[in-house]
């Protein structure tokens, strides 16, 4: 029995991302043809034998238009800003609830759930009318009489930081409440007890202790923003370059299903090596007496 | 002496609407091992974190060696706590953890070095100095949680259970080792216990309360066997209580009129308190003497029937009922192995005591 929940993730995990990865895999492969699917069948047999067409000019081609490696760059440094923002931005947010008095704290992660239960969509179009040149916040600014001039917010990078940020906050925040809230409060007495400031205190014992939430969180951020298509489509400008949109006009408006399957399998690779990168240090550490 | 290391005045500390530590007022002196003892919920720890200033009293003042320390916040103390969780930090290993504190001091790398080693060989636990907290055994933990509070050289140590996570014969040991170290290192130590026989074996002095309130301070002999109330005589050890009434009050002795012990008890000293006064007279198990005819003429004697022998070993303890169905404990050390009167349960026996190891308490 537990042998069979056990194999429940390893069952999802195979199913939703094995098998897709490898059919697109095979699509980075292929030849582009216009035909339905768009692309020729890596596997032939023709007159009894078996010939397999392993096209690499998709890859080559990513290599040789500068527009892929800036989008993946542009993509990373998005995402990489952005994760460090809501985590300045969450780490308050769940110390503060990790310290509420115990009634208190269901209420507030309430809180910071509660956007969830409208669509995203839907919050992404609000940051519209908030940002726009005659939106509520520029209207509300030239009322006060802070500008005269409308400020340009919407459909630059600023709003896509923004959106970002604002949109993953809750997946920053809840895996950092999970290690603050495990944090023993006699550590902190007993660091003050030893002569540590508050600050002190912080820095060697706090922080420290909730890194795996830090890591958590910052990969939950960073790992979706990178390949994030909504928010920079809606909120960014045409000079926001990133993979995800990238993707999509290669499949949907080039339909070249070989090369924007080429650009995916690129970007989890992107995406995978680090991660994996990372587990290994963290592995390491463990065994370090 | 002039005046106390350690003044604790009129101090009161309130969680909403419970008196966590109601009007505590005591004197601590310097070099002192003082014990805090006390049931759970009783605010030792809440009068400990207070000492530690990690509580602020809700009235009261706290003076430590001449200083009003009442307002001044934990890290500014010259004061360490162990505590109870022991509270090693779990990311550093033994000589971080106990080097902690002598960084926040800001003292030199070398001396810190040394110093670190001199506590380690205290605790001996030199050879585990770069194990992480978790790869220690519960003992091991107390004595580096032990070590890291003391490396600062504090005016005060606050213990809070300091024994409690240890198993029996590892906190006698312990009990010992600490004793040691306390009067070697010259360091007052105010240890908080709910366990009375470790207060009685660890303590110069000890201090008991209950909600919120210190009942009575003296010496271990003096509590037990002086105690002032009757919660300290039934929660230190074992007591024999018996009802009664002040017959007769002289300046030399007195007689405690008690239909539940079945005789007037004889006391030969005055008591306070005036004639017809209901008053409890306590006894301790091992303080009486039984026996089918008792060898010896004695000022008190009941008689009743032996309903149980609770045999441990070291000791037995006889529960005798009396004719007014008052059940009374008595404990015999087992000198012989062979018991040769050989008491047994149901048999009639007689129970001498003098007057002079009872305590009459007011009621
Ligand atoms: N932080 C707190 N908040 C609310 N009540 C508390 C707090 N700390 C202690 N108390 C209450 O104060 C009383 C004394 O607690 P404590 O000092 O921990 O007792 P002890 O250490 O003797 O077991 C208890 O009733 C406890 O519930
Ligand atoms: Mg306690």
């Amino acid at each position: 029995m537990k042998r069979l929940v056990a194999l429940v993730p390893v069952a999802w995990l195979g199913l939703f991302f094995l098998v897709p990865f490898l059919v697109l895999l095979k699509i980075s492969f292929s030849e582009p043809a216009i035909a339905q699917p768009p692309y020729l069948p890596l596997l032939d047999w023709a007159d009894g034998i078996l010939t397999i067409a392993l096209n690499l000019g998709n890859y080559i081609f990513l290599t040789e238009d500068p527009l892929y490696l800036l989008s993946y760059l542009s993509s990373v440094k998005i995402a990489a800003i952005s994760t460090v923002l809501t985590l300045l931005l969450g780490y308050p947010m769940a110390y503060v609830i990790a310290r509420a008095p115990e009634h208190r704290r269901g209420l507030l992660l309430m809180l910071v759930i509660l956007p969830f239960w409208t669509s995203f969509l839907l919050r992404v179009y609000a940051w519209i009318g908030l940002l726009k040149a005659n939106g509520i916040v520029n209207n509300a600014l030239l009322a006060v009489g802070v500008i005269d001039q409308p400020l340009v917010m919407l459909q630059t990078d600023f709003a896509v930081y923004l959106g970002i940020v604002y949109t993953y906050l809750p997946f920053m925040i809840l895996p950092l409440y999970a290690t603050l809230s495990k944090l023993d409060a006699d550590l902190l007495d007993a660091s003050a007890d030893l002569g540590a400031r508050p600050g002190t205190t912080f820095l060697t014992v706090t922080l420290p202790l909730s890194l795996p939430g830090v890591v958590a969180g910052s990969m939950l951020v960073f790992i979706p923003a990178v390949g994030e298509y909504i928010i920079p489509a809606l909120l960014g400008g045409p000079g926001t370059l990133m993979i995800g949109s990238v993707l999509w006009n290669e499949f949907f408006l080039n339909r070249d299903w070989p090369v924007a399957a080429a650009v995916a399998i690129v970007m989890v690779l992107v995406l995978a090596l680090p991660i994996a990168l990372l587990r290994r240090v963290q592995a390491r550490e463990g065994e370090r007496p | 002496m002039s005046n106390p290391f350690i003044r604790i005045d009129g101090v009161t500390r309130t969680f909403g609407e419970v008196y966590a530590v109601d009007d505590v007022s005591l004197d601590i002196q310097q070099g002192e091992l003082f014990c805090l003892l006390g049931g759970s919920g009783s605010g030792k720890s809440t009068l400990l974190r207070m000492l530690a200033g990690f509580e602020r009293p809700t009235a009261g003042r706290i003076i430590i060696d001449g200083r009003d320390m009442t307002d001044v916040p934990p890290h500014a103390r010259d004061v360490n706590m162990m505590f109870q969780s022991y509270a090693l930090f779990p990311h550093m290993s033994v000589e971080r953890n106990i080097a902690y504190g002598l960084h926040r001091m800001g003292m030199p790398k070398a001396q810190i070095a040394t110093r670190v080693t001199d506590m380690l060989s205290l605790v001996q636990m030199e050879k585990l100095a770069r194990r992480k907290p978790d790869q220690l055994s519960g003992g091991q933990r107390q004595r580096v949680a032990l070590a890291r509070a003391l490396a600062r050289r504090p005016k005060l140590l606050l213990l809070d259970e300091p024994l409690g996570a240890l198993d029996r014969k590892l906190r006698e040991e312990t009990q010992l080792e600490l004793k040691k170290i306390q009067s070697s290192l010259g360091i007052t130590f105010i240890v908080v216990t709910h366990d009375q026989e470790e207060a009685m074996t660890l303590g110069d002095r000890l201090g008991v309360m209950n909600e919120g309130r210190i009942v009575q301070v003296g010496a271990p002999h003096e509590v037990y066997e002086f105690p002032q109330s009757r919660f300290v005589a039934d929660f230190i050890g074992t007591v024999n209580l018996f009802e009664g009434t002040i017959a007769e009050d002289r300046d030399t002795d007195a007689v405690i009129a008690s239909p539940e012990a079945g005789i007037d008890i004889r006391i030969p000293h005055a008591v306070t308190g005036t004639a017809g006064q209901p008053v409890a007279v306590a006894l301790r198990p091992e303080k009486i003497v039984i026996s089918r005819t008792l060898p010896d003429p004695y000022d008190n004697v009941l008689t009743g029937q032996v309903t149980d022998i609770v045999y441990s070993g070291n000791l037995s303890v006889f529960h005798v009922t009396l004719a007014s169905g008052k059940r009374v404990r008595v404990s015999r050390t087992n000198r012989l192995r062979a018991e040769s009167e050989g008491i047994g349960a149901g048999d009639a026996v007689q129970l001498g005591f003098t007057g002079q190891s009872a305590v009459v308490l007011a009621s």
